[in-house]
């Protein structure tokens, strides 16, 4: 969620408990204050009947107080010893609902004798006070929300903006790329430490980024020479007419390694340059003669393995590559697709405008399939395999903005070259 | 024949003088940028070797300045760097091969000889071994005047085998020198075999001797 909706979902949280709060004690205040009045003024009014029946004794005209109604009756109760205040509600004819009233019951005499005396005010004018009181309080307090949540949800996205930014370039941001880090400078305290330390941090990475890139291809380059040595004076020891069958396993053993040796560093020098961006030197390849071409190289090994192969579609593409390692990354696949195929198995082979898919059997792979385009990933230890291959085609398809994938359907190997598409 | 090797790295540069001299040519060494290009403004070579990184200088200058005084001598480059544009640059300027290090001494021999025997077209047409025949003009071999029915392959591996003669051949370098880099794959070494026994059979059936002999685990020497 993002932190704009979230803190307004908060605000609107706490906005909403506080209002409820305290539309319920602005409730209750009022409803009490109401009462209190009311109340008071039905004592006033029983002081002035008691009065009045004192004097005159008789019953006082309905009208000369706040009561709407008196209720008198004959009652065998001692005087005095009745006296409440209680709700009640009456049916009223005229507005055929029943109407809310606070009665007030006494006891005096009157000739002598105990009467009950009820008297009743009517609630419904306060009922309708309190009502549109309640109704604007409810508009106040939608408006306020609102309007309070509109504010902040501007004065927050206004404040952000820097912090989005900064993420934004923080996200784009690729190491391999020989830009630095640039980012807005902001009024924001907390956005501009961020800022710093964001820079300062990437361009820690950078230069380790960069140490780390000189080593390697120093190490790989100058590890060539001494191969070179090496190999060449095991080729010549090689030709020593006096070896034992020991002596000559042994160099043979050697001989074998360095040559492993060469080959991977040879690869790793490859990937590098690749990651350098040497191979800038771009031309349209029409990708199924090349494919032909390459299964052609193929064959011979295919055959070996009694590997059949079968187009299922060989439709005209053309790519803008460098020629050098589309030849890499067809003969890649292929030989993927060979190596880890099953004796007498098959190869099926469909080249699309969007997609390369290439379909072989063999054993289910052991790792994830995301792992397989990772350097030194190899399904199984044989064949000698230095399990850079699919690194390869994932770093030329990661130039060339091409998707590769890896799936194992109906007990084949499925790698996929999905193909950007073309604006 | 002659040969000038320009290559820093005295331990390389005598490993191929080594080899090359068993093989019959005479070679002059050169260890710096310098020393080369004195030698090449004294003397002709057949052919010259050299690497890119010396000290004194850029290879590629060797090769601008041989093109212009001397254009009938053969180029090999050899160079640590298989940096791509090195080698079109080096082979735009007019180098007839470039090997990336390390390389096999079998393999500079084979790409050597390829490269005199492209340069000399009045030179020897035909290479004889007993009663063997290799046209490499036209990709032939003969035995007893007979054609043998060989695959692309197998006349490779013959010629690389000729060029290569009393010499023993890893099988590492047997199958880069036919399958380049696609070896990395698999089982390339059966493969080495399966062509072996083809070429020996093939050799054998025309009326020839078997000349291919298995040394230890080592590899194959083609003996004369």
């Amino acid at each position: 969620m993002r932190i704009l909706t979230k803190t307004s979902l908060y605000y609107l949280l706490v906005s909403v408990i506080v209002f409820l709060l305290g539309g319920l004690s602005f409730y209750k205040i009022l409803q009490t204050e109401i009462y209190d009045e009311v109340d008071d003024q039905l004592f006033t009014d029983k002081e002035n009947i008691i009065e009045y029946i004192r004097k005159h004794n008789e019953l006082p005209s309905v009208t000369s107080g706040i009561s709407e109604a008196i209720i008198v009756k004959e009652t065998g109760a001692h005087p005095g010893a009745l006296e409440a205040l209680s709700d009640t509600l009456i049916f009223s004819t005229y507005d055929e609902e029943y109407v809310p009233f606070r009665k007030l019951t006494f006891t005096t005499y009157q000739y002598g004798k105990p009467f009950e005396y009820t008297i009743l005010k009517s609630l419904m004018d306060f009922e309708d006070l309190f009502e549109s009181t309640m109704l604007a309080m409810a508009w106040i307090f939608v408006l306020l929300l609102v309007g309070l949540a509109g504010v902040n949800y501007f004065i927050n996205k206004y404040n952000w903006r820097n912090f989005y930014d900064t993420l934004e370039r923080a996200k784009r941001y690729s190491l391999t790329d020989r830009k630095p880090l640039l980012l807005k400078p902001t009024d924001t305290q907390e956005f501009q430490e961020l800022n710093e330390v964001l820079q300062a941090m990437t361009s820690k990475i950078h230069s380790d980024y960069l140490n780390l890139k000189e080593f390697t291809e120093n190490a790989s380059h100058e590890i060539q020479t001494p191969l070179a040595i090496v190999s060449n004076k095991l080729e010549l020891f090689m030709q020593s007419d006096n070896l034992n069958m020991q002596q000559a396993t042994m160099l043979e053993e050697m001989h074998a390694s360095i040559n492993r040796l060469s080959r991977l560093n040879r690869s790793l020098i490859l990937l590098t340059r690749i990651e350098n961006r040497e191979f800038s030197e771009n031309e349209v390849i029409p990708l199924h003669e090349l494919l032909q071409e390459q299964l052609d190289q193929l064959h011979e090994m295919m055959l070996m393995h009694h590997i059949r192969v079968e187009i299922e579609a060989m439709q005209p593409v053309f790519v803008e590559m460098n020629i050098g390692l589309c030849e890499i990354l067809i003969s890649n696949l292929l030989l993927n697709a060979i190596r880890h195929n099953s004796e007498g198995g098959i190869i099926r082979i469909s080249l699309k405008a969007d997609e390369l898919c290439i379909r072989n059997s063999g054993e289910p792979a052991t790792d994830e399939p995301v792992t397989l385009f990772e350097r030194f990933r190899s399904g199984n230890k044989l064949s000698g395999s230095l399990g850079i291959g699919l690194a390869l085609v994932s770093k030329i398809s990661e130039l060339y903005r091409l998707t590769p994938s890896y799936t194992y359907e109906e007990g084949l190997h499925v790698l996929r070259l999905k193909f950007p598409k073309k604006n | 024949m002659k040969l000038l090797i320009i290559e820093d790295e005295k331990a390389l540069n005598a490993s191929m003088v080594t080899y090359l001299q068993q093989g019959g040519y005479t070679c002059d060494t050169a260890l710096t940028y310098h020393e080369g290009s004195r030698l090449l403004a004294d003397q002709h070579y057949t052919c010259v070797l050299i690497d890119l990184t010396l000290p004194g200088g850029n290879g590629l200058d060797l090769v601008r300045l041989l093109k212009k005084n001397n254009p009938d001598t053969g180029i090999i480059i050899i160079s640590a760097k298989n940096a791509l544009d090195d080698k079109i640059t080096g082979l735009e300027l007019g180098a007839d091969d470039y090997l990336t290090k390390p390389f096999h001494l079998s393999e500079l021999n084979a790409r050597l000889r390829s490269v005199i025997r492209r340069r000399n077209f009045n030179g020897q047409k035909v290479i004889r071994i007993g009663s063997l025949e290799v046209f490499p003009e036209s990709a032939e071999a003969h035995v007893k005047g007979q054609k043998l029915t060989l695959t692309k392959k197998e006349y490779d591996l013959l010629l690389y085998f000729v060029t290569n003669k009393n010499r023993v051949l890893t099988k590492d370098s047997i199958a880069e020198h036919l399958w380049g880099d696609h070896i990395e794959s698999l089982d390339s070494l059966d493969f080495v075999y399966t062509h072996i026994k083809n070429l020996r059979r093939k050799l054998v059936e025309a009326g020839g001797e078997d000349p291919i002999t298995t040394v230890y685990g080592m590899g194959y020497k083609f003996s004369f």
